[in-house]
């Protein structure tokens, strides 16, 4: 009887541990230019924290959000302001800061006990507008649209001062952050919070506030993006409304639907993929299929994930997670013609 | 003794008449079976008594509770729980998960993150989970995913949720549609089962009048929303108005 709902797959955790204190070694070894490929994997890492989050709103509890980019923003220029310009320490701010942000999800949440789907959507997106025209009015803290220079994470007297270092403080965090959000989602929260995507009518027969729930479903989500945007601030040390752009919002929802919506390691794998995608492959071929699409290069990358987005939706439904678990039930059956078992 | 006590109900959806002057009594450990055409507003008094629904009129009182003063979720904190005509479950859960669904209630927050701390807790419902299970004769099956489940066992996962309450009370709007004749016999002994082994009140809808007629110690004949007649199965099948709506209902069909 012992540990049998406890089905958790926690087997992966250690040798995920481990690949990631690895990589930057090897990349290191492997190539001169690791630092710019440290960069990419850091904004990853970040991007993982928000996306996990975004996860558990949209995957999980059916909410649809096009507002996390202005979760992070407001993460981002609250720590900001907390740490250069009231002084707390950053270990603070990265208690701080969160709660605060989930706050302003929570804020978020109460149109959303009433509107639904798209229109919560656009709710959430409007939200993002509103935070946007805010950073910039609020000059005299934020540095309005000329951005806004930030001081470098200390962590107990250590400071994090090049991207070799961040990227042990993010990556660490973003385990963390992993290994919180697969406890919520195989605990009891994570059922209610499924529920209320499936069948609202199911959850309160078994006497679920769903108002409630949805509002921590929120409070949640907006804790983690959050604790990434303190991430973003202090290691990227300039942040600006560019960095914050609604489309990013649109991004992050596909990173989630590539990933493959409602599993915790989707949302990952989805966040580096695109991630690698933006970074590393596009531009190899951005040069020649702008020259004959006249497409400016911005463009050219909604234009891409845009159709990444749709391939997924009509031929991966279940996203990058939903193909390695069909390879994973393939190689088991191996030799007993199992290509039947899942077209 | 009486359990559920409904008086005057009235329902109205903007014309239509869902719910019209119905009152009834339903005793502690009864089978009580509500039957009628479709759109009679069987599902409509269930949503009623759970709190889906506000009647216009009208009240209803469960143990002296009065339940349309209580939201939906908190008709099962006094004792009543139910089912649903349309199959309401989380296909990508396993069955054991959608059953843990409705002991919601007694499962603290600190199972999240204090494993060891409500590592009781959670064995004892998970435990429980699975007598529910074993009780609806679909244990064995409780670490599979739902959505590929036949309907048989996806309807009693349904049942098997709504057990794990504990209520007092269970409300079952046609646990029997769309099962085969081996399923039916199947559930006409557990609802017999949980009324005599459990101790529950069953209040049930169905359509499969075999079913009815062996199953209820009491039925109720709704027909657009009116009480048409009520009494013991040998009363209701003999009654001239039943027979007379149910006739013409198989006519029209
Ligand atoms: N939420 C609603 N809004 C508007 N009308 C409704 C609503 N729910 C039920 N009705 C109407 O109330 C009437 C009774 O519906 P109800 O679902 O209670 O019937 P039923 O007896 O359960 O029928 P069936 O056997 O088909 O399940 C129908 O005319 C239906 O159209
Ligand atoms: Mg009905």
């Amino acid at each position: 009887m012992k540990g049998r709902y406890d089905d958790e797959n926690l087997k992966w955790i250690p040798i995920l541990i481990i690949a990631v204190y690895l990589s930057p070694f090897l990349l290191k070894s492997a190539t001169f230019s690791y630092k710019y490929y440290l960069y990419i994997l850091n904004m990853a890492g970040i991007y993982m924290i928000l996306t996990v989050g975004l996860d558990l709103l949209s995957g999980f509890t059916g909410l649809m959000s096009l507002g996390h980019a202005a979760f992070l923003a407001i993460g981002a220029y609250t720590s900001a302001i907390l740490v250069d310009q009231a002084g707390l320490p950053f270990e603070l701010s990265l208690i701080i800061t969160p709660v605060i942000v989930g706050l302003c999800g929570l804020m978020i949440g109460f149109p959303a006990l009433r509107i639904e789907g798209m229109y919560l959507g656009l709710t959430t997106m409007g939200f993002g507008f509103i935070v946007k025209r805010l950073i910039i009015a609020f000059r005299d803290w934020t540095g309005g649209s000329a951005g806004l220079q930030v001081s470098k994470a200390t962590l107990f007297g250590f400071t994090i001062s090049n991207d070799w270092n961040n990227y042990f403080m993010i990556y660490t965090f973003a385990i963390i952050a992993i290994i919180v959000a697969r406890r919520i989602v195989k605990s009891k929260l994570g059922r209610v919070f499924m529920a209320i995507r499936d069948s609202e009518q199911a959850a309160q027969a078994s006497g679920i506030n769903i108002a409630k729930y949805k509002m921590l479903s929120f409070f949640i989500s907006g804790m983690f993006a959050g604790f990434a945007g303190v991430l973003f601030a202090h290691t990227n040390h300039f942040i600006s409304t560019d960095h914050f752009d609604i489309l990013l919002s649109v991004y992050f929802i596909v990173m989630v639907l590539v990933g493959g919506v409602g599993s915790i390691y989707g949302a990952v794998l989805g966040t580096l993929f695109i991630v690698l995608m933006e970074n590393m492959f596009i531009p190899l071929f951005k040069d020649t299929l702008t020259q004959y699409m006249h497409l400016e290069a911005g463009d050219f990358q909604a234009f891409i994930f845009g159709l990444i987005m749709l391939l997924f939706i009509i031929f991966q439904p279940m996203g990058l997670y939903g193909m390695w678990l069909k390879m994973r039930i393939y190689w088991k059956l191996f030799p007993f013609n199992p290509r039947k078992r899942f077209t | 003794m009486d359990n559920l006590k409904i008086q005057n109900l009235h329902m109205n959806f903007s014309g239509v008449k869902a719910l019209d002057d119905v009152s009834f009594k339903v005793q502690k450990g009864e089978v009580f079976s509500l039957i009628g055409p479709n759109g009679s507003g069987k599902s409509t008094l269930f949503n009623c008594i759970n709190g889906f629904c506000i009647p216009q009129q009208g009240s209803i009182k469960f143990e002296n509770v009065d339940l349309l003063k209580i939201k939906p979720h908190e008709t099962v904190k006094h004792g009543i729980s139910r089912t649903f005509q349309n199959l309401q479950n989380v296909p990508y859960m396993t069955l054991l998960d959608n059953v843990l669904l409705g002991a919601h209630r007694r499962l603290s927050m600190t199972d999240t993150f204090n494993r060891w701390i409500s590592q009781k807790e959670r064995e004892r419902e998970e435990a429980m989970a699975l007598e529910v299970l074993d009780f609806l004769g679909i244990a064995n099956f409780e670490k599979k995913y739902l959505s590929g489940q036949p309907y048989g066992i996806q309807k009693l996962v349904e049942i098997a949720r709504a057990l794990i309450c504990k209520p007092k009370m269970i409300l079952m709007d046609e646990p029997a549609a769309g099962m085969n004749d081996q399923e039916t016999l199947e559930i006409a002994k557990i609802i017999s089962e949980i009324r005599d082994i459990l101790g529950i009140t069953v209040l049930v809808v169905e359509h499969d009048m075999n079913l009815v007629m062996s199953i209820s110690d009491r039925i109720c004949v709704l027909d657009s929303g009116k009480i048409l007649a009520m009494g013991k199965p040998v009363e209701v099948k003999n009654h001239p108005e039943v027979i007379k709506v149910f006739l013409g209902d198989e006519a029209h069909a």
